[in-house]
């Protein structure tokens, strides 16, 4: 699998280092690991930035994960990238409204590196 | 807005089981997140148990107040196993790493009970550090408290609800 960018958005640097660490153990080669904060944060690094993968979480401040799966729509350079929700919602309806948005899959806190790579690996061989 | 803070969804009404789905929860949370075990525990005797406290609200179909309570020591291990081994650094990283694990244990409780899960929303949680102080529950409110050893240290677990 070829190297890949990711954007990790989260309203906490502990769980943006865990999914990166979860990620890295999955084998994946990153090669640069975006992060925001929020998804307003999100959006702004995608400003003429394209990365291969992005994973949001879904409860956050200022813009939450489904408002921020919204705003992807309208951005360019984010168009075919997938997106997978990693979240505590345990909400089914949340989670069909992401999925309904556009998001690739989701992945529920508390979670484990396997979960993550199992979620995440076809969606980057399927996009390679 | 969050649709399940707008429709009103039916009242969800503790009942015994949930002491037990708390500590499955938390049980979970620790395994999967830390890789390390706790172990439930009888209520410190006139021990507070500990300076850090994270607590995520729940609104909804249950209207309560979810929160890990334990040491400073207790706090800074849970971060540096949640990363894998790495010193967390400064206090801001436990303290995001607690509120993570409230964050977490709210989340997969409210997965277990039939009406929460579609019914509640989430708070981000918020970090309370020290220790001279009391928490009130509203008129008509109770608690459901269960406590853990943590590497032989004590850890509190608390559901404050609303009447």
């Amino acid at each position: 699998m070829k190297p890949i960018r990711v954007l990790i958005v989260d309203d906490s640097a502990v769980m943006r280092k865990i999914v990166e660490r979860c990620l890295r153990q999955a084998g994946i080669d990153l090669t640069e690991v975006l992060e925001a904060n929020n998804g307003l944060e999100g959006l702004a690094a995608l400003q003429g930035r394209r990365v291969d993968l992005i994973l949001s979480d879904i409860n956050m401040p200022a813009m939450d994960g489904l408002e921020f799966l919204h705003g992807l729509q309208a951005v360019e350079n984010a168009k075919g990238t997938p997106v997978v929700m990693i979240t505590t919602e345990g909400s089914e309806s949340r989670v069909v409204e992401a999925l309904s948005a556009g998001a690739r899959g989701y992945i529920r806190k508390p979670f484990t590196p396997d979960q993550v790579k199992e979620r995440v690996t076809p969606l980057l061989a399927a996009a390679q | 807005m969050n649709p399940i803070l707008s429709d009103r969804p039916a009242r969800v009404q503790p009942d015994s089981t949930w002491p037990a789905i708390i500590v499955q929860s938390a049980t979970e949370v620790f395994q999967l997140m830390l890789n390390a075990n706790i172990d439930a525990a009888q209520a410190p005797s006139g021990e507070r148990p500990g300076q850090v406290c994270a607590m995520v609200g729940m609104a909804g179909s249950l209207t309560a107040v979810f929160r890990i309570r334990c040491s400073k020591e207790s706090a800074h291990s849970i971060a540096t196993k949640m990363l894998g081994g790495q010193n967390p650094g400064d206090e801001s990283a436990v303290y995001d790493a607690l509120g993570e694990v409230a964050n977490m244990l709210a989340g997969n409780f409210k997965g277990k009970i039939s009406g929460l899960s579609d019914g509640c929303a989430l708070s981000v949680p918020t970090v309370i550090t020290g220790e001279n102080y009391d928490v009130y529950p509203h008129s008509g409110g109770h608690q459901i408290k269960v406590y853990f050893l943590y590497e032989g240290k004590p850890i509190s677990i608390t559901l404050e609800l609303s009447g």
